[in-house]
Protein backbone atom coordinates (compact mmCIF):
# COMPACT_ATOMS: atom_id res chain seq x y z
CA UNK A 1 0.00 0.00 0.00
CA UNK A 2 1.03 3.65 -0.63
CA UNK A 3 0.73 4.37 3.11
CA UNK A 4 4.40 2.40 3.41
CA UNK A 5 6.28 4.81 1.15
CA UNK A 6 8.99 6.42 2.66
CA UNK A 7 8.32 10.14 3.84
CA UNK A 8 10.57 11.80 1.52
CA UNK A 9 8.98 10.41 -1.53
CA UNK A 10 5.78 11.92 0.31
CA UNK A 11 7.17 15.29 0.24
CA UNK A 12 8.03 15.07 -3.18
CA UNK A 13 4.73 13.71 -4.30
CA UNK A 14 3.52 17.14 -3.04
CA UNK A 15 5.44 19.03 -5.27
CA UNK A 16 4.62 16.91 -8.38
CA UNK A 17 2.01 18.16 -10.80
CA UNK A 18 -1.51 16.82 -10.40
CA UNK A 19 -1.93 14.60 -13.89
CA UNK A 20 1.85 13.36 -13.00
CA UNK A 21 1.14 11.97 -9.43
CA UNK A 22 -2.26 10.55 -10.28
CA UNK A 23 -0.45 8.57 -13.20
CA UNK A 24 2.11 7.16 -10.70
CA UNK A 25 -0.56 6.39 -8.10
CA UNK A 26 -2.16 4.45 -10.44
CA UNK A 27 1.21 2.59 -11.06
CA UNK A 28 1.98 2.59 -7.21
CA UNK A 29 -0.63 2.79 -5.17
CA UNK A 30 -2.50 -0.46 -5.54
CA UNK A 31 -0.44 -4.09 -5.76
CA UNK A 32 0.09 -5.11 -9.45
CA UNK A 33 -2.88 -7.46 -9.15
CA UNK A 34 -5.33 -5.30 -8.11
CA UNK A 35 -4.13 -2.82 -11.10
CA UNK A 36 -4.41 -5.45 -13.53
CA UNK A 37 -7.90 -6.56 -12.69
CA UNK A 38 -9.27 -2.75 -12.20
CA UNK A 39 -7.75 -1.49 -15.68
CA UNK A 40 -8.64 -2.41 -18.85
CA UNK A 41 -5.13 -3.53 -21.00
CA UNK A 42 -6.85 -3.72 -24.57
CA UNK A 43 -3.34 -4.47 -25.59
CA UNK A 44 -2.81 -3.74 -29.49
CA UNK A 45 -6.74 -4.48 -30.04
CA UNK A 46 -9.42 -1.70 -30.24
CA UNK A 47 -11.19 -0.77 -26.77
CA UNK A 48 -14.49 -1.46 -28.04
CA UNK A 49 -15.95 -3.88 -30.55
CA UNK A 50 -19.74 -4.17 -31.75
CA UNK A 51 -20.10 -7.16 -33.49
CA UNK A 52 -23.69 -7.34 -35.19
CA UNK A 53 -25.02 -6.42 -32.07
CA UNK A 54 -28.92 -6.29 -30.83
CA UNK A 55 -30.52 -5.82 -27.83
CA UNK A 56 -34.03 -6.05 -27.41
CA UNK A 57 -35.80 -5.69 -24.38
CA UNK A 58 -39.37 -7.93 -23.28
CA UNK A 59 -40.53 -9.25 -26.73
CA UNK A 60 -41.21 -6.14 -28.77
CA UNK A 61 -38.72 -3.01 -27.72
CA UNK A 62 -35.97 -3.01 -29.76
CA UNK A 63 -33.18 -0.80 -28.72
CA UNK A 64 -29.92 -1.58 -30.40
CA UNK A 65 -30.11 -3.32 -33.94
CA UNK A 66 -27.55 -5.23 -35.56
CA UNK A 67 -24.72 -2.97 -34.79
CA UNK A 68 -21.32 -3.14 -35.96
CA UNK A 69 -18.73 -0.70 -34.84
CA UNK A 70 -15.24 -0.23 -33.23
CA UNK A 71 -13.73 2.09 -31.03
CA UNK A 72 -9.98 2.28 -31.00
CA UNK A 73 -7.92 3.12 -27.65
CA UNK A 74 -7.54 6.31 -26.91
CA UNK A 75 -10.41 8.06 -29.15
CA UNK A 76 -12.85 10.49 -28.39
CA UNK A 77 -16.51 9.70 -29.44
CA UNK A 78 -19.41 11.16 -29.22
CA UNK A 79 -23.02 9.25 -29.51
CA UNK A 80 -25.70 11.17 -31.06
CA UNK A 81 -29.23 10.73 -32.10
CA UNK A 82 -33.01 11.49 -30.83
CA UNK A 83 -34.38 10.60 -27.77
CA UNK A 84 -34.97 6.95 -27.50
CA UNK A 85 -32.69 5.95 -30.13
CA UNK A 86 -30.91 3.91 -28.38
CA UNK A 87 -27.99 5.68 -26.92
CA UNK A 88 -28.51 4.81 -23.24
CA UNK A 89 -28.34 1.29 -23.99
CA UNK A 90 -25.58 1.42 -25.80
CA UNK A 91 -23.92 2.59 -22.79
CA UNK A 92 -25.55 -0.06 -20.52
CA UNK A 93 -24.45 -2.90 -22.59
CA UNK A 94 -20.77 -1.23 -22.09
CA UNK A 95 -20.99 -1.76 -18.24
CA UNK A 96 -22.57 -5.27 -18.45
CA UNK A 97 -25.69 -3.61 -16.84
CA UNK A 98 -27.72 -5.24 -19.79
CA UNK A 99 -26.62 -8.10 -21.95
CA UNK A 100 -26.74 -8.56 -25.80
CA UNK A 101 -29.74 -10.20 -27.15
CA UNK A 102 -27.49 -11.02 -30.15
CA UNK A 103 -24.22 -10.57 -31.14
CA UNK A 104 -20.65 -10.37 -30.04
CA UNK A 105 -19.04 -7.15 -27.51
CA UNK A 106 -15.96 -6.47 -25.96
CA UNK A 107 -14.44 -4.06 -23.58
CA UNK A 108 -10.56 -3.99 -24.00
CA UNK A 109 -9.67 -6.94 -25.16
CA UNK A 110 -13.00 -8.70 -22.50
CA UNK A 111 -15.41 -10.72 -24.12
CA UNK A 112 -18.58 -9.76 -22.51
CA UNK A 113 -20.55 -12.87 -23.43
CA UNK A 114 -18.07 -14.99 -21.53
CA UNK A 115 -17.30 -12.81 -18.46
CA UNK A 116 -18.42 -14.53 -15.88
CA UNK A 117 -20.74 -12.87 -13.13
CA UNK A 118 -18.27 -12.46 -10.63
CA UNK A 119 -16.19 -10.72 -12.64
CA UNK A 120 -18.64 -7.82 -14.08
CA UNK A 121 -17.48 -5.41 -10.91
CA UNK A 122 -13.80 -5.61 -11.91
CA UNK A 123 -15.19 -4.35 -15.51
CA UNK A 124 -17.25 -1.56 -14.32
CA UNK A 125 -14.71 -0.06 -11.96
CA UNK A 126 -12.72 0.21 -15.04
CA UNK A 127 -15.01 2.05 -16.55
CA UNK A 128 -15.66 5.60 -15.34
CA UNK A 129 -19.66 5.74 -16.11
CA UNK A 130 -21.06 9.72 -15.28
CA UNK A 131 -24.81 8.29 -15.88
CA UNK A 132 -27.96 10.01 -17.52
CA UNK A 133 -29.97 9.74 -14.18
CA UNK A 134 -26.26 10.19 -12.04
CA UNK A 135 -27.11 7.24 -9.66
CA UNK A 136 -25.63 8.86 -6.52
CA UNK A 137 -26.17 7.14 -3.34
CA UNK A 138 -29.08 9.76 -1.84
CA UNK A 139 -28.12 8.61 2.07
CA UNK A 140 -24.54 9.74 1.42
CA UNK A 141 -22.44 13.04 1.11
CA UNK A 142 -20.69 13.92 -2.16
CA UNK A 143 -17.61 13.16 -0.39
CA UNK A 144 -18.65 9.71 0.75
CA UNK A 145 -20.07 9.02 -2.62
CA UNK A 146 -17.07 10.00 -4.81
CA UNK A 147 -15.09 8.07 -2.22
CA UNK A 148 -17.59 4.77 -2.37
CA UNK A 149 -15.84 4.38 -5.99
CA UNK A 150 -12.30 4.19 -4.27
CA UNK A 151 -13.51 2.18 -1.85
CA UNK A 152 -14.96 -0.48 -3.67
CA UNK A 153 -11.10 -0.94 -5.41
CA UNK A 154 -9.60 -1.20 -1.35
CA UNK A 155 -7.99 1.74 -1.94
CA UNK A 156 -6.76 3.01 1.49
CA UNK A 157 -8.32 5.65 3.50
CA UNK A 158 -5.39 8.04 3.25
CA UNK A 159 -5.15 7.76 -0.45
CA UNK A 160 -9.27 8.87 -0.55
CA UNK A 161 -8.42 11.53 1.66
CA UNK A 162 -5.94 13.13 -0.87
CA UNK A 163 -8.32 12.17 -4.52
CA UNK A 164 -11.23 12.90 -3.47
CA UNK A 165 -10.95 16.67 -2.51
CA UNK A 166 -8.67 16.94 -5.57
CA UNK A 167 -11.01 15.20 -7.56
CA UNK A 168 -14.09 17.57 -6.40
CA UNK A 169 -12.28 20.88 -6.74
CA UNK A 170 -11.53 19.80 -10.42
CA UNK A 171 -15.47 19.83 -10.85
CA UNK A 172 -16.02 22.95 -8.70
CA UNK A 173 -17.55 21.16 -5.98
CA UNK A 174 -15.15 21.95 -3.45
CA UNK A 175 -17.59 24.00 -1.00
CA UNK A 176 -20.13 20.87 -0.85
CA UNK A 177 -18.18 18.22 -0.11
CA UNK A 178 -20.33 17.39 3.01
CA UNK A 179 -23.88 18.09 1.48
CA UNK A 180 -26.62 14.86 0.53
CA UNK A 181 -27.15 14.38 -3.14
CA UNK A 182 -30.69 16.07 -2.11
CA UNK A 183 -29.77 19.46 -1.41
CA UNK A 184 -27.82 19.87 -4.57
CA UNK A 185 -28.98 21.28 -7.98
CA UNK A 186 -29.08 18.86 -10.91
CA UNK A 187 -26.17 20.06 -12.29
CA UNK A 188 -24.04 19.91 -9.03
CA UNK A 189 -25.18 16.22 -8.99
CA UNK A 190 -24.27 15.15 -12.27
CA UNK A 191 -20.56 16.98 -11.35
CA UNK A 192 -20.79 14.54 -8.47
CA UNK A 193 -21.94 11.58 -10.98
CA UNK A 194 -18.75 13.02 -13.23
CA UNK A 195 -16.08 13.15 -10.29
CA UNK A 196 -17.17 9.43 -8.95
CA UNK A 197 -16.53 8.38 -12.75
CA UNK A 198 -12.91 9.99 -13.03
CA UNK A 199 -11.57 9.45 -9.65
CA UNK A 200 -10.22 6.08 -10.42
CA UNK A 201 -8.29 7.12 -13.33
CA UNK A 202 -10.43 5.02 -15.81
CA UNK A 203 -8.52 4.10 -19.66
CA UNK A 204 -12.43 3.85 -20.60
CA UNK A 205 -14.91 6.66 -19.44
CA UNK A 206 -18.49 7.07 -20.44
CA UNK A 207 -20.67 9.53 -20.22
CA UNK A 208 -24.39 10.22 -20.75
CA UNK A 209 -25.59 13.10 -21.30
CA UNK A 210 -22.96 14.57 -18.56
CA UNK A 211 -23.93 18.17 -19.93
CA UNK A 212 -27.21 17.73 -20.09
CA UNK A 213 -28.34 20.04 -17.11
CA UNK A 214 -25.69 21.81 -16.86
CA UNK A 215 -25.32 25.85 -18.37
CA UNK A 216 -23.02 26.43 -21.06
CA UNK A 217 -20.01 27.77 -19.38
CA UNK A 218 -20.15 24.66 -17.21
CA UNK A 219 -20.71 22.55 -20.02
CA UNK A 220 -17.52 23.73 -21.84
CA UNK A 221 -15.66 23.37 -18.37
CA UNK A 222 -16.89 19.76 -18.25
CA UNK A 223 -16.10 18.86 -22.44
CA UNK A 224 -12.65 20.97 -21.53
CA UNK A 225 -12.01 18.30 -18.66
CA UNK A 226 -13.29 15.53 -20.47
CA UNK A 227 -10.78 16.75 -23.93
CA UNK A 228 -7.87 16.57 -21.14
CA UNK A 229 -8.85 13.30 -19.74
CA UNK A 230 -8.70 12.06 -23.37
CA UNK A 231 -5.47 13.34 -24.22
CA UNK A 232 -3.39 11.36 -20.75
CA UNK A 233 -4.76 8.61 -23.41
CA UNK A 234 -8.51 7.78 -22.00
CA UNK A 235 -10.41 6.56 -24.15
CA UNK A 236 -13.66 8.96 -24.25
CA UNK A 237 -17.42 8.17 -25.07
CA UNK A 238 -19.98 11.05 -24.43
CA UNK A 239 -23.69 10.67 -25.59
CA UNK A 240 -25.45 14.11 -25.95
CA UNK A 241 -27.91 16.12 -27.51
CA UNK A 242 -25.75 18.87 -27.50
CA UNK A 243 -25.40 20.09 -30.93
CA UNK A 244 -22.82 23.24 -30.22
CA UNK A 245 -20.82 21.29 -28.32
CA UNK A 246 -20.17 18.17 -30.77
CA UNK A 247 -20.21 20.90 -33.60
CA UNK A 248 -17.09 22.75 -31.75
CA UNK A 249 -14.86 19.48 -30.86
CA UNK A 250 -14.88 17.95 -34.07
CA UNK A 251 -15.12 14.71 -32.78
CA UNK A 252 -15.77 11.25 -34.24
CA UNK A 253 -19.65 11.32 -34.14
CA UNK A 254 -21.43 8.40 -33.78
CA UNK A 255 -24.79 8.58 -34.87
CA UNK A 256 -28.02 6.15 -33.62
CA UNK A 257 -31.86 6.59 -35.00
CA UNK A 258 -33.94 3.78 -33.57
CA UNK A 259 -31.25 1.49 -33.01
CA UNK A 260 -29.68 1.40 -36.12
CA UNK A 261 -26.12 3.27 -37.04
CA UNK A 262 -27.15 5.58 -39.62
CA UNK A 263 -23.82 7.82 -39.35
CA UNK A 264 -20.42 7.24 -38.37
CA UNK A 265 -17.74 9.98 -39.28
CA UNK A 266 -14.99 11.47 -37.88
CA UNK A 267 -14.11 15.30 -37.43
CA UNK A 268 -17.85 15.68 -37.83
CA UNK A 269 -20.75 17.88 -36.67
CA UNK A 270 -24.01 16.91 -34.76
CA UNK A 271 -26.22 17.05 -37.95
CA UNK A 272 -25.90 15.38 -41.08
CA UNK A 273 -24.20 17.10 -43.33
CA UNK A 274 -26.15 19.06 -45.92
CA UNK A 275 -26.14 17.81 -49.67
CA UNK A 276 -24.44 21.05 -50.93
CA UNK A 277 -21.91 20.74 -48.67
CA UNK A 278 -20.23 17.08 -49.44
CA UNK A 279 -17.26 16.42 -47.42
CA UNK A 280 -14.19 14.13 -47.65
CA UNK A 281 -15.14 13.10 -43.84
CA UNK A 282 -18.27 10.82 -45.22
CA UNK A 283 -16.45 8.88 -47.60
CA UNK A 284 -14.17 7.90 -44.75
CA UNK A 285 -16.84 7.18 -42.17
CA UNK A 286 -18.29 4.45 -45.05
CA UNK A 287 -15.03 2.55 -44.30
CA UNK A 288 -15.10 3.43 -40.52
CA UNK A 289 -18.79 1.89 -40.24
CA UNK A 290 -18.00 -1.50 -42.35
CA UNK B 1 -8.86 -1.62 7.52
CA UNK B 2 -11.35 -3.85 5.62
CA UNK B 3 -12.85 -4.59 9.18
CA UNK B 4 -13.48 -1.25 9.95
CA UNK B 5 -14.85 -0.28 6.99
CA UNK B 6 -17.42 -2.61 6.92
CA UNK B 7 -18.58 -2.21 10.83
CA UNK B 8 -19.00 1.47 10.18
CA UNK B 9 -20.97 0.73 7.09
CA UNK B 10 -23.21 -1.72 9.48
CA UNK B 11 -23.53 0.85 11.44
CA UNK B 12 -24.55 3.83 8.85
CA UNK B 13 -26.36 1.35 7.90
CA UNK B 14 -28.27 0.60 11.37
CA UNK B 15 -28.75 4.43 12.05
CA UNK B 16 -30.25 5.38 9.20
CA UNK B 17 -32.69 2.64 9.33
CA UNK B 18 -33.59 2.74 12.76
CA UNK B 19 -36.78 1.36 13.20
CA UNK B 20 -35.90 -1.94 10.67
CA UNK B 21 -32.72 -3.05 13.12
CA UNK B 22 -35.34 -2.24 15.80
CA UNK B 23 -37.90 -4.63 14.71
CA UNK B 24 -35.34 -7.20 13.95
CA UNK B 25 -33.86 -6.77 17.68
CA UNK B 26 -37.00 -7.44 19.07
CA UNK B 27 -37.60 -10.54 16.78
CA UNK B 28 -34.27 -11.56 17.94
CA UNK B 29 -34.88 -11.12 21.77
CA UNK B 30 -38.38 -12.63 21.70
CA UNK B 31 -36.65 -16.34 20.06
CA UNK B 32 -34.14 -15.94 22.04
CA UNK B 33 -35.88 -15.78 25.19
CA UNK B 34 -38.15 -18.03 23.83
CA UNK B 35 -35.51 -20.53 23.51
CA UNK B 36 -33.80 -19.93 26.94
CA UNK B 37 -36.85 -20.03 28.82
CA UNK B 38 -36.86 -23.65 26.43
CA UNK B 39 -33.70 -25.34 26.78
CA UNK B 40 -33.14 -25.64 30.69
CA UNK B 41 -36.82 -26.57 30.88
CA UNK B 42 -36.39 -28.97 28.55
CA UNK B 43 -33.33 -30.13 30.44
CA UNK B 44 -34.55 -30.40 33.75
CA UNK B 45 -37.74 -32.48 32.52
CA UNK B 46 -35.14 -34.61 30.77
CA UNK B 47 -33.27 -35.08 33.73
CA UNK B 48 -36.35 -35.79 35.54
CA UNK B 49 -37.55 -38.55 33.17
CA UNK B 50 -34.10 -40.03 33.46
CA UNK B 51 -34.29 -40.52 37.25
CA UNK B 52 -37.46 -42.45 36.99
CA UNK B 53 -36.31 -44.16 34.65
CA UNK B 54 -33.05 -45.20 37.12
CA UNK B 55 -36.14 -46.18 39.65
CA UNK B 56 -38.09 -48.56 37.63
CA UNK B 57 -36.75 -51.71 39.55
CA UNK B 58 -37.72 -55.40 39.37
CA UNK B 59 -38.80 -56.73 42.39
CA UNK B 60 -38.52 -60.59 42.83
CA UNK B 61 -40.16 -61.68 45.97
CA UNK B 62 -38.35 -65.13 47.43
CA UNK B 63 -41.58 -67.88 48.74
CA UNK B 64 -40.83 -67.75 52.85
CA UNK B 65 -40.90 -71.58 52.06
CA UNK B 66 -38.25 -71.82 49.08
CA UNK B 67 -35.05 -73.83 49.99
CA UNK B 68 -31.66 -71.93 50.11
CA UNK B 69 -30.43 -74.11 47.05
CA UNK B 70 -33.70 -73.04 45.57
CA UNK B 71 -32.36 -69.36 46.25
CA UNK B 72 -29.07 -69.75 45.12
CA UNK B 73 -30.52 -71.45 41.42
CA UNK B 74 -32.31 -67.66 41.81
CA UNK B 75 -29.86 -65.54 42.45
CA UNK B 76 -27.45 -67.30 39.88
CA UNK B 77 -30.00 -66.77 36.92
CA UNK B 78 -29.99 -63.05 37.94
CA UNK B 79 -25.98 -63.13 38.46
CA UNK B 80 -26.43 -64.60 34.74
CA UNK B 81 -28.50 -61.53 33.57
CA UNK B 82 -26.00 -58.95 35.33
CA UNK B 83 -23.13 -60.32 33.20
CA UNK B 84 -25.14 -60.08 29.74
CA UNK B 85 -25.66 -56.58 30.43
CA UNK B 86 -28.94 -56.65 30.92
CA UNK B 87 -29.03 -56.35 35.09
CA UNK B 88 -26.74 -53.25 35.98
CA UNK B 89 -27.06 -54.38 40.13
CA UNK B 90 -29.13 -56.44 42.14
CA UNK B 91 -29.21 -56.59 46.17
CA UNK B 92 -30.88 -59.39 48.51
CA UNK B 93 -33.42 -57.80 51.04
CA UNK B 94 -34.11 -60.18 53.53
CA UNK B 95 -37.63 -59.98 55.66
CA UNK B 96 -35.95 -58.45 58.26
CA UNK B 97 -34.76 -55.79 56.14
CA UNK B 98 -38.33 -55.58 54.54
CA UNK B 99 -39.82 -54.99 57.90
CA UNK B 100 -37.60 -52.82 58.86
CA UNK B 101 -37.89 -50.37 55.26
CA UNK B 102 -41.56 -50.79 56.07
CA UNK B 103 -40.98 -49.45 59.21
CA UNK B 104 -39.13 -46.35 58.01
CA UNK B 105 -41.94 -45.80 55.18
CA UNK B 106 -44.67 -45.32 57.79
CA UNK B 107 -46.07 -42.66 59.90
CA UNK B 108 -47.18 -44.41 62.65
CA UNK B 109 -44.78 -47.71 62.35
CA UNK B 110 -46.36 -49.00 65.82
CA UNK B 111 -49.21 -51.16 63.21
CA UNK B 112 -46.24 -52.79 62.63
CA UNK B 113 -45.73 -53.90 66.26
CA UNK B 114 -49.16 -55.68 66.35
CA UNK B 115 -48.86 -58.19 63.58
CA UNK B 116 -48.19 -61.47 64.38
CA UNK B 117 -45.26 -62.49 62.21
CA UNK B 118 -43.33 -60.47 59.65
CA UNK B 119 -45.09 -60.43 56.50
CA UNK B 120 -42.76 -59.05 53.67
CA UNK B 121 -41.53 -61.57 51.82
CA UNK B 122 -37.34 -61.36 50.88
CA UNK B 123 -36.52 -60.05 47.76
CA UNK B 124 -34.18 -59.14 44.89
CA UNK B 125 -33.91 -56.26 44.20
CA UNK B 126 -32.86 -55.97 40.67
CA UNK B 127 -32.11 -52.57 38.97
CA UNK B 128 -31.80 -52.79 34.91
CA UNK B 129 -29.53 -51.11 32.48
CA UNK B 130 -32.40 -49.81 30.68
CA UNK B 131 -36.45 -49.63 31.56
CA UNK B 132 -36.91 -51.96 28.64
CA UNK B 133 -35.03 -54.62 29.65
CA UNK B 134 -37.84 -55.57 32.16
CA UNK B 135 -39.26 -58.04 30.37
CA UNK B 136 -36.00 -59.82 29.92
CA UNK B 137 -35.75 -60.42 32.99
CA UNK B 138 -39.51 -61.12 34.21
CA UNK B 139 -39.46 -64.20 31.69
CA UNK B 140 -36.32 -65.42 32.50
CA UNK B 141 -37.42 -66.00 36.57
CA UNK B 142 -40.52 -66.49 36.24
CA UNK B 143 -40.35 -70.64 36.26
CA UNK B 144 -37.79 -70.02 39.54
CA UNK B 145 -39.57 -72.00 42.21
CA UNK B 146 -38.04 -70.24 44.51
CA UNK B 147 -40.13 -67.26 43.90
CA UNK B 148 -43.36 -66.43 46.43
CA UNK B 149 -46.89 -67.67 44.02
CA UNK B 150 -48.78 -64.73 45.68
CA UNK B 151 -46.45 -61.72 45.36
CA UNK B 152 -44.19 -62.99 42.22
CA UNK B 153 -42.06 -60.31 40.36
CA UNK B 154 -43.10 -56.80 41.10
CA UNK B 155 -42.94 -54.31 38.20
CA UNK B 156 -44.47 -51.08 37.51
CA UNK B 157 -45.27 -52.31 33.54
CA UNK B 158 -47.83 -50.02 32.94
CA UNK B 159 -46.47 -46.67 34.95
CA UNK B 160 -43.01 -47.29 33.15
CA UNK B 161 -44.11 -48.11 29.81
CA UNK B 162 -46.27 -44.75 30.33
CA UNK B 163 -43.32 -43.03 31.23
CA UNK B 164 -41.41 -43.73 28.63
CA UNK B 165 -43.82 -42.84 26.01
CA UNK B 166 -43.92 -39.58 27.82
CA UNK B 167 -40.11 -39.42 27.77
CA UNK B 168 -39.86 -39.87 24.24
CA UNK B 169 -42.54 -37.58 23.33
CA UNK B 170 -41.23 -34.82 25.47
CA UNK B 171 -37.85 -34.90 23.52
CA UNK B 172 -39.47 -35.49 20.06
CA UNK B 173 -41.70 -32.60 21.09
CA UNK B 174 -38.83 -30.34 22.16
CA UNK B 175 -37.00 -31.22 19.36
CA UNK B 176 -39.52 -30.07 16.68
CA UNK B 177 -40.20 -26.75 18.57
CA UNK B 178 -36.63 -25.89 18.63
CA UNK B 179 -36.33 -26.35 15.03
CA UNK B 180 -39.64 -24.39 14.46
CA UNK B 181 -38.64 -21.30 16.76
CA UNK B 182 -35.24 -21.08 15.24
CA UNK B 183 -36.49 -21.67 11.52
CA UNK B 184 -39.37 -18.93 12.42
CA UNK B 185 -36.48 -16.50 14.01
CA UNK B 186 -34.57 -17.18 10.75
CA UNK B 187 -36.95 -16.45 8.71
CA UNK B 188 -38.33 -13.43 10.50
CA UNK B 189 -34.96 -11.75 10.70
CA UNK B 190 -34.77 -12.36 6.86
CA UNK B 191 -38.00 -10.46 6.61
CA UNK B 192 -36.82 -7.26 8.63
CA UNK B 193 -33.44 -7.59 6.63
CA UNK B 194 -35.12 -7.63 3.25
CA UNK B 195 -37.79 -4.89 3.98
CA UNK B 196 -34.21 -2.88 5.04
CA UNK B 197 -32.87 -3.90 1.89
CA UNK B 198 -35.51 -3.10 0.05
CA UNK B 199 -35.88 -0.05 1.23
CA UNK B 200 -32.09 0.68 -0.08
CA UNK B 201 -32.57 -1.48 -3.11
CA UNK B 202 -31.61 1.39 -5.53
CA UNK B 203 -28.40 2.28 -3.51
CA UNK B 204 -27.67 -1.75 -3.74
CA UNK B 205 -28.32 -1.43 -7.51
CA UNK B 206 -26.05 2.22 -7.56
CA UNK B 207 -23.18 0.09 -5.70
CA UNK B 208 -23.32 -2.88 -8.19
CA UNK B 209 -23.04 -0.24 -11.25
CA UNK B 210 -19.74 1.70 -9.58
CA UNK B 211 -17.88 -1.83 -8.96
CA UNK B 212 -18.83 -3.01 -5.74
CA UNK B 213 -18.70 -7.43 -5.96
CA UNK B 214 -21.78 -8.63 -3.46
CA UNK B 215 -19.33 -9.09 -0.71
CA UNK B 216 -18.58 -5.63 -0.53
CA UNK B 217 -22.39 -5.15 -0.33
CA UNK B 218 -23.00 -8.10 1.67
CA UNK B 219 -20.62 -7.63 4.48
CA UNK B 220 -22.65 -4.31 6.04
CA UNK B 221 -25.67 -6.49 5.94
CA UNK B 222 -24.68 -9.54 7.84
CA UNK B 223 -22.52 -7.03 9.93
CA UNK B 224 -25.91 -5.31 11.16
CA UNK B 225 -27.42 -8.71 11.32
CA UNK B 226 -25.11 -10.05 14.01
CA UNK B 227 -25.23 -6.75 16.04
CA UNK B 228 -29.28 -6.87 15.89
CA UNK B 229 -28.67 -10.16 16.65
CA UNK B 230 -26.20 -10.21 19.64
CA UNK B 231 -28.17 -7.07 20.95
CA UNK B 232 -31.27 -8.87 20.97
CA UNK B 233 -29.73 -11.88 22.56
CA UNK B 234 -28.04 -9.55 25.12
CA UNK B 235 -31.58 -8.16 26.12
CA UNK B 236 -33.24 -11.20 26.36
CA UNK B 237 -30.29 -12.56 28.52
CA UNK B 238 -30.83 -10.04 30.99
CA UNK B 239 -34.77 -10.88 30.87
CA UNK B 240 -34.03 -14.02 31.23
CA UNK B 241 -31.56 -13.52 34.13
CA UNK B 242 -34.58 -11.27 35.91
CA UNK B 243 -37.09 -14.31 35.83
CA UNK B 244 -34.58 -16.45 37.28
CA UNK B 245 -33.73 -14.57 39.84
CA UNK B 246 -37.43 -13.66 40.83
CA UNK B 247 -39.35 -16.38 40.01
CA UNK B 248 -37.58 -19.37 39.54
CA UNK B 249 -35.05 -19.50 42.14
CA UNK B 250 -37.41 -18.88 44.71
CA UNK B 251 -39.52 -21.47 43.30
CA UNK B 252 -36.95 -24.19 43.27
CA UNK B 253 -35.51 -22.91 47.22
CA UNK B 254 -39.28 -23.92 48.07
CA UNK B 255 -39.13 -26.97 46.06
CA UNK B 256 -35.74 -28.61 46.91
CA UNK B 257 -36.66 -28.30 50.75
CA UNK B 258 -39.58 -30.51 49.91
CA UNK B 259 -37.60 -32.87 47.54
CA UNK B 260 -33.89 -33.28 48.67
CA UNK B 261 -33.33 -36.18 47.02
CA UNK B 262 -34.68 -35.34 43.91
CA UNK B 263 -31.70 -33.07 42.82
CA UNK B 264 -32.33 -32.59 39.15
CA UNK B 265 -29.74 -31.18 37.16
CA UNK B 266 -29.82 -28.68 34.58
CA UNK B 267 -27.91 -26.27 32.70
CA UNK B 268 -25.52 -22.88 34.06
CA UNK B 269 -27.24 -19.71 33.61
CA UNK B 270 -23.50 -18.66 32.17
CA UNK B 271 -23.22 -21.94 29.95
CA UNK B 272 -26.97 -20.71 28.70
CA UNK B 273 -26.31 -17.20 28.58
CA UNK B 274 -23.00 -17.61 26.09
CA UNK B 275 -25.68 -20.43 23.92
CA UNK B 276 -28.00 -17.98 23.33
CA UNK B 277 -25.23 -14.69 22.37
CA UNK B 278 -23.87 -17.40 19.79
CA UNK B 279 -27.44 -18.05 18.83
CA UNK B 280 -28.33 -14.49 18.33
CA UNK B 281 -25.60 -13.74 16.19
CA UNK B 282 -25.89 -17.08 14.32
CA UNK B 283 -29.59 -15.75 13.71
CA UNK B 284 -29.07 -12.39 12.77
CA UNK B 285 -26.28 -13.73 9.92
CA UNK B 286 -28.02 -16.20 8.73
CA UNK B 287 -31.16 -14.10 7.94
CA UNK B 288 -29.46 -11.44 6.55
CA UNK B 289 -27.02 -13.90 4.65
CA UNK B 290 -29.65 -15.83 2.93
CA UNK B 291 -31.80 -13.07 2.27
CA UNK B 292 -29.48 -11.41 0.50
CA UNK B 293 -28.66 -14.09 -1.70
CA UNK B 294 -31.31 -13.25 -3.31
CA UNK B 295 -30.97 -9.49 -3.90
CA UNK B 296 -28.03 -9.55 -4.98
CA UNK B 297 -28.56 -10.98 -8.27
CA UNK B 298 -28.91 -8.19 -10.38
N1 LIG C 1 -35.77 -1.42 -19.53
C1 LIG C 1 -36.40 -1.20 -20.69
N2 LIG C 1 -37.48 -1.93 -21.01
C2 LIG C 1 -38.13 -1.74 -22.18
N3 LIG C 1 -37.76 -0.84 -23.09
C3 LIG C 1 -36.69 -0.07 -22.83
C4 LIG C 1 -35.96 -0.21 -21.61
N4 LIG C 1 -34.93 0.68 -21.63
C5 LIG C 1 -35.03 1.34 -22.77
N5 LIG C 1 -36.09 0.90 -23.52
C6 LIG C 1 -36.47 1.37 -24.84
O1 LIG C 1 -35.36 1.26 -25.68
C7 LIG C 1 -35.27 2.38 -26.55
C8 LIG C 1 -33.91 3.04 -26.42
O2 LIG C 1 -33.81 3.61 -25.10
P1 LIG C 1 -32.53 4.40 -24.63
O3 LIG C 1 -32.70 4.72 -23.19
O4 LIG C 1 -31.33 3.63 -25.03
O5 LIG C 1 -32.63 5.75 -25.49
P2 LIG C 1 -31.69 7.04 -25.47
O6 LIG C 1 -31.12 7.17 -26.83
O7 LIG C 1 -30.75 6.98 -24.34
O8 LIG C 1 -32.76 8.18 -25.22
P3 LIG C 1 -32.54 9.59 -24.43
O9 LIG C 1 -31.81 10.48 -25.36
O10 LIG C 1 -33.94 10.06 -24.20
O11 LIG C 1 -31.82 9.28 -23.16
C9 LIG C 1 -36.41 3.29 -26.17
O12 LIG C 1 -37.44 3.10 -27.13
C10 LIG C 1 -36.85 2.83 -24.82
O13 LIG C 1 -38.24 2.99 -24.68
MG1 LIG D 1 -30.46 8.03 -22.62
Amino acid sequence: MSTDAPPESTTQRRADTGSARRARDSQNGQSKRESRQNQLRPGDGPMVVFDDVTKQYGSDAVAIRDLSLSIESGEFVFLVGPSGSGKSTFIKLLIKEVSPSKGGLWVGGRDLNRMRRSKVPYLRRAIGCVFQDYKLLTSRTVFENVAYALQVTGESPSSIRRKVPEMLSLVGLSEKGSRYPGELSGGEQQRVSIARAFVNQPRLLIADEPTGNLDPETSIGIMQLLYRINRTGTTVIMATHDRELVDKMQMRVIELGDGVLVRDARNARYGRPQRAVPTGDEAGSAEDAS
Amino acid sequence: MRPRFFLAEAVRSIRSNMALALAATVTVLIAIFVLGAFIPSFLYVQSAVDRQKEKIDVSVYISDSAEVDQVNALQAQISGLEEQGVVREFTYVSKDDALAAMRERLDDPTILEELPSNPFPASFEVKLTDPENADEVIVAVEEQPALDPDEGIGFAGDTADRLLSVAQFIQWSGLALILILTVAAVLLIGNTIRLSIFARRREVEVMKLVGATNWFIRWPFVIEGIICGLVGALLSVGLLLAVKLAVVDRLVDDASSQLTEEQTTSIGFVTLAVILLAAGAALGALGSGLTLRRFLRV
